[in-house]
């Protein structure tokens, strides 16, 4: 039998002014099932509270509803005292009679009769509330950080120093991402290496970092806390552990002549390598595609030649399985190919390059040891036309987004080249220059008051060899007139797109990603780090375009909450979930694929002799978030919300 | 050869070959114009076969019955357009492996009754593509513009008076292959979501249920629509739903096996004019 | 009957976003037609068709679905899913003669306070110049009158 206390607050004046809080009393005090109706100036206050806690002992109530403010205010507080008295907490619910009711409406008497209403529905829920319990997870308290640009390397590094256990996975050979392709960098024009490679060594020798170098995570299952990950270990053929990366092997490789990655193109490695001279771990691998044993079946000479037999061809790809209580997603970003610009002729005319290929002939340690000289012929170009939104801001052929980072990028180009060629001019197409940024706008007015670098606003429609020159057509709009440039050397600012197997990569880890492939925050303004699931978190560009301060403050972000969920064992939840009955599911799936949060699982039920029975749909608490989108889904009825049952809602609506 | 025969070669074929253990088609019915559904289990059974153009209903949902396809052995099925794309609909929605069925597809048109090429369903999707590009056509009705035409009072009472004879018989749920639920939502009392005595509310609310269920999923073969047995026109309700979502979203339901369902998915630029 | 019609409205919100709206407009002390009473749901992802039904069997002359907008949802798509639905169930009831006017969606935020009064205030004048729905209101009379057989 439902004994329902329900308790009127007068909120001072704010309700009693309009709601005849003394007849409402009376009124619900009539309604079924109610054992005390009361009201009082001040509930929330504390004799209000204890005179709660009171009725609740001396009539052994089932039920309490408190008629008061909006549930967004006290609901925590009236629960909490719910629980005190012994009351399953989830057995009280707010009759909202003053944000709703007394303070919106004139007429004392509608007032009074609305807010009759609103307590008897309320009754009329709470007497089918059910006990609820939190929802307890326990949490591994260990992280997964995927990705070992500026971006992974920062949150790693964070979340160790505060004494967790990180595990790195990166898929490359070497840690550093894109930073360490770069050679100086905005605003401040410090080296690039000089400041990431000290981080990528503090990250290896952690010791609570493990360091999983040429590695892919491959699958990802359980949830919050408790993830399961596979990550495959891609087969180097050197041994990590007694290599000593004396680089002998590199030496006496007969393969040489191999486009690096790392170069973009521009410098060359051999097919036994290290991406970059300072690349941590420093140990190669061999590339089994470009190998000549791999190709022929003979070679094998860095083999002969490693003094302390470290390389073993018949080593095979290795499985790690691994425990996991929180992830960082921080896998990067890719430039686009701008091979479809055909009018700008990249990958046409050699001396058409990217703004990362320019960075990597401006780096000290770079192929041409940051001396700007041209692809085609080895000259120091004295004329050089940048071209800003080559892809981004453009639907056609290119991105709609801005990239965000190439008007400060090109800035920087312009500037390292005047300070390098001291003779040589440079002009800048653009459409804006976005120098949002500490020290940003003051970075490129620098570039165009002191290095006397030309900004041109307009599109360029063509380029076209000549001589041994690449001619520039385009327009300058404020001046309203076509112009041609004779140029040596023309850069690209070419736009930041999503690693190209990002959407493939976000379904195997289970986040929920935009239409181009970076990765979805949970929301945009108020957890921008945190993905769609619980428990999984971005960092940096993966999420949008980024440059390095906003990838690294995102990363420590992503960290800091990460720590926040390893502050506790276990993790507890409010216990609006979702479940289902087993028994009247049709496993039609449409519930799994509605969830916002994948936080439905297929399940097998299966008789006693293990044969399969049916299959059906199985919430996993853990992920669940409570929305309720599946339910209303479910044409079986099976699934239900915990909190804001069928049942429930069905007896709100019958008792208004 | 009539196409009644040269089917019932091939189901006899399929039959001894063991390429499939079971048939679904059509044997006589209790009057001259009936056809009942035939589950041939061996090449003899093969001999009742009918196949003309009193074959009307979609046997689809028999393929649901309990244990039929657990054996992941194949079965045959004689299917026309709109249960070729039920098929899709069953499979998308995991109710059965489409892998599993060959389908014997015909359709008849003006008392003539012709073979359809293919057998698994994969191969009838340029076929469903057509009759989607049709759709908007062949889902034109008068009766249904005219309950258009009419004001809102005059529509309630139109089906008012059409739900009031309603009994809750269920036959149309039964006959339909898409109402595969174990249970159905009329039939859950905790709380009760459909008014179960006979009045017309009860009818109003079970007839809005069953067409929102059936909104993106009905193929409109009119098994509904014919078990009835107070001629309630179903079929007009659900083509006005079918018209609804190719218009709103242009989905066609049993486009594919892996079609997305209509009310599962979504898309951010949705129409929502109606929303203020 | 010179007594003017008080039309019963039942509104499904969402909590943070609809419910939120309606708490600002409490806090902003605006007024409005107190017709309208509210149910609270986590998200518009929760609001069964059901409910709408059920509340016109409670003899609601109309009702009210809204929650946050597109883009805003605190569960992120619920209230994409919402709106499919929406889309279809509005088709279907303005097709068996339950009129759209009776039963509208909206979006408030919670940041729109003034939004969610004004559209008390015009979506209670609307019912009232529509009436009663007695054709509903018949059906449910009759449930009440014992069965026939
Ligand atoms: C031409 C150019 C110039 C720039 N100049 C500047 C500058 O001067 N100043 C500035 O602030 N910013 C600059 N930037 C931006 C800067 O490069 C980025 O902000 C920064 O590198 C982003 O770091 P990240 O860690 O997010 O991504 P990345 O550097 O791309 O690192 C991602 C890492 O994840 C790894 N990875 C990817 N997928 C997987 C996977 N599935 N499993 C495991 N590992 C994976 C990658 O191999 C990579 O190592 C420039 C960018 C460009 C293109
Ligand atoms: S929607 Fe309902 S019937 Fe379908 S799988 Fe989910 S719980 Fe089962
Ligand atoms: S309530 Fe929402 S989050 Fe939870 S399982 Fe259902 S759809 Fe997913
Ligand atoms: S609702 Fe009727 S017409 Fe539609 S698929 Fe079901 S039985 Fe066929
Ligand atoms: S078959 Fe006709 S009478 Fe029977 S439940 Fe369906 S609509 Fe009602």
């Amino acid at each position: 039998m439902a004994k329902i206390g329900v308790f009127i607050c007068h909120c001072g004046e704010n309700i009693s002014a309009k709601v005849d809080c003394k007849k409402l009393a009376a009124t619900i005090a009539e309604h079924p099932g109610v054992a005390v109706s009361v009201d009082y100036k001040y509930f929330c206050a504390d004799p209000g509270q204890e005179s709660i806690k009171k009725a609740i002992r001396e009539n052994h109530l089932t039920g309490v509803v408190v008629a008061a403010c909006s549930p967004r205010m006290h609901e925590a507080t009236f629960r909490k005292a719910c629980a005190e008295a012994g009351l399953n907490p989830y057995m009280c619910e707010i009759a909202n009679i003053r944000e709703h009711c007394s303070w919106v409406h004139t007429d004392q008497d509608m007032a009074t009769e609305k807010a009759a209403d609103i307590t008897r529905s309320m009754v009329e829920k709470v007497k089918r509330n059910n006990k609820l319990q939190p929802i307890e997870v326990p949490v591994t308290r260990r992280a997964l950080v995927i990705g070992g640009g500026v971006a992974g390397i920062q949150a790693a590094l964070d979340i160790a120093n505060a004494g967790q256990e990180v595990v790195l996975v990166e898929r490359e050979p070497s840690l550093g991402g894109h930073m360490a392709q770069l050679s100086e960098t905005f605003p401040t024009l410090d080296c690039s290496q000089c400041i990431l490679t000290p981080r990528m060594v503090e990250a290896a020798q952690h010791p609570k970092i493990r360091l999983l170098t040429y590695a892919e995570v491959v699958s990802v299952d359980g949830y919050i806390g408790n993830f399961h990950v596979k990550v495959k270990m891609k087969a180097r053929y050197v041994d990590m552990e007694s290599c000593t990366g004396c680089g002998d092997c590199i030496t006496k490789c007969p393969q040489k002549k191999i486009s690096s990655e790392f170069d973009c193109g521009i410098g060359k490695r051999a097919a036994i390598y290290t991406p970059f001279a300072q690349s941590v771990p420093n140990k190669p691998v061999i590339d089994k595609a470009t190998c000549t044993y791999f190709k022929n079946g003979k070679c094998k000479i860095c083999m002969r030649s490693c003094q302390i037999n470290a390389i073993n061809f018949d080593m095979q790809d290795e499985f790690i399985e691994l425990e996991i209580g929180a992830i960082v997603v921080a896998t990067g970003f890719q430039v686009q190919n701008n091979a479809v610009y055909g009018e700008y002729g990249y990958g046409k005319y050699p001396d058409v390059i990217t703004g990362l290929q320019f960075e990597r002939l401006a780096s000290a340690s770079g192929p041409t040891f940051g001396k700007i000289l041209r692809p085609s012929d080895g000259k120091e170009p004295k004329n050089i036309v940048f071209i800003q939104c080559a892809g981004s801001r453009d639907p056609s052929k290119g991105v709609r987004y801005c990239s965000k980072i190439c008007c400060m990028y090109t800035a920087k180009h312009a500037m390292l080249y005047s300070h390098k060629v001291h003779d040589g001019k440079s002009h800048i197409f653009y459409m804006d220059i976005r120098a949002a940024g500490k020290g940003y706008d003051e970075f490129t007015r620098r570039t165009i008051e002191e290095d006397g670098v030309s900004y041109l606003r307009g599109r360029v429609s063509k380029v076209w060899p000549k001589m041994s020159k690449l001619m520039v057509r385009g327009v300058d709009t404020l001046l309203g007139k076509p112009v041609v440039i004779a140029a040596d050397m023309v850069v690209l600012a070419t736009a930041m797109v999503p690693q190209p197997d990002a959407k493939e990569f976000a379904k195997t880890i289970g986040i929920a990603y935009d239409e181009y492939g970076f990765f979805n925050e949970a929301h945009l303004k108020l957890r921008p780090v945190e993905s769609s699931t619980a428990g999984i978190f971005l960092a940096g560009t993966c999420q949008s375009p980024k440059d390095i301060p906003d990838s690294v403050s995102q990363a420590s972000a992503s960290a800091s909450k990460v720590l926040a969920l390893f502050s506790k064992q276990t993790l507890e939840r409010e216990p609006v979930v979702a479940s289902n009955n087993e028994a009247t599911c049709a496993g039609c799936w449409g519930c799994v694929l509605a969830c916002p949060y994948n936080a439905i699982e297929k399940k097998d039920i299966l008789d006693r002799s293990g044969k399969l029975i049916k299959r059906v749909a199985s919430v996993n608490p853990g992920l669940c978030q409570g929305c309720g989108t599946c339910v209303t889904f479910c044409r079986s009825n099976s699934l239900d919300l915990a909190g804001f049952t069928e049942k429930q809602i069905f007896a709100e609506v019958m008792g208004l | 050869m009539t196409i009644q025969e040269t089917y019932k070669a091939r189901v006899k074929k399929l039959l001894a070959s063991g390429t499939v253990k079971m048939v679904i088609g059509y044997k006589p019915g209790t009057t001259a114009d009936r056809r009942r559904p035939h589950f041939i289990r061996t090449p003899e059974e093969a001999d009742q076969l009918v196949l003309d153009s009193a074959c009307i209903t979609n046997l689809s949902g028999y393929l649901l019955s309990e244990g039929l396809l657990s054996d992941e052995k194949a079965v045959a099925i004689f299917l026309k357009p709109d249960g070729i794309r039920s098929i899709n609909i069953l499979a998308a929605e995991a109710q059965l492996n489409s892998e599993q069925i060959l389908i014997l597809g015909f359709d008849s048109n003006d008392n003539q009754v012709t073979a359809l090429e293919g057998e698994k369903v994969e191969e009838f999707t340029t076929l469903i593509e057509s009759i989607k590009e049709q759709a908007p056509e062949a889902l034109k009705n008068p009766l249904l513009e005219q309950i258009e035409g009419m004001t809102p009072k005059e529509r309630f009472a139109f089906w008012q008076g059409e739900f009031s004879r309603c009994i809750k018989c269920y036959a149309c749920r039964q006959a339909c292959p898409m109402c595969y639920c174990r249970r159905c939502i009329v039939d859950c009392n905790q709380p009760q979501w459909v008014n179960t005595s006979s009045h017309t509310l009860g009818n109003f609310e079970w007839n809005i249920v069953r067409a929102f269920h059936l909104s993106g999923r009905c193929v409109g073969c009119g098994n509904c629509d014919r078990a009835c047995p107070v001629n309630i026109p179903l079929r007009l309700i659900n083509a006005k739903m079918a018209q609804e979502v190719l218009g709103a979203f242009d989905h066609f339901s049993g486009m594919s096996h892996t079609q997305e369902p209509v009310l599962a998915s979504f898309k951010k630029d949705d129409s929502e004019t109606f929303i203020l | 009957m010179n007594e003017i019609f008080e039309p019963k409205i039942v509104a499904f919100v969402c909590t943070y976003c609809t419910y939120a709206g309606a708490d600002l407009a409490g806090t902003s002390r605006l007024k409005y037609a107190p017709n309208v009473r509210i149910v609270r749901l986590p998200c518009t992802g929760r609001i069964s068709p059901m409910f709408i039904l059920k509340a016109l069997q409670k003899g609601a002359d109309g009702v009210l679905i809204s929650g946050c907008h597109p883009g805003d949802c605190h569960f992120t798509h619920g209230n994409y899913h919402a709106r499919r639905r929406w889309m279809v169930f509005r088709a279907l009831l303005e097709f068996t003669g339950i009129p759209s006017e009776r039963v509208k969606y909206s979006w408030i935020s919670a940041a729109e306070g003034g939004k969610f009064a004004d559209l008390m205030n015009s979506i209670t004048e609307d019912i009232r110049k529509l009436g009663p729905f007695d054709q509903y209101n018949a059906l449910i009379k009759e449930t009440e009158a014992p069965a026939t057989f």
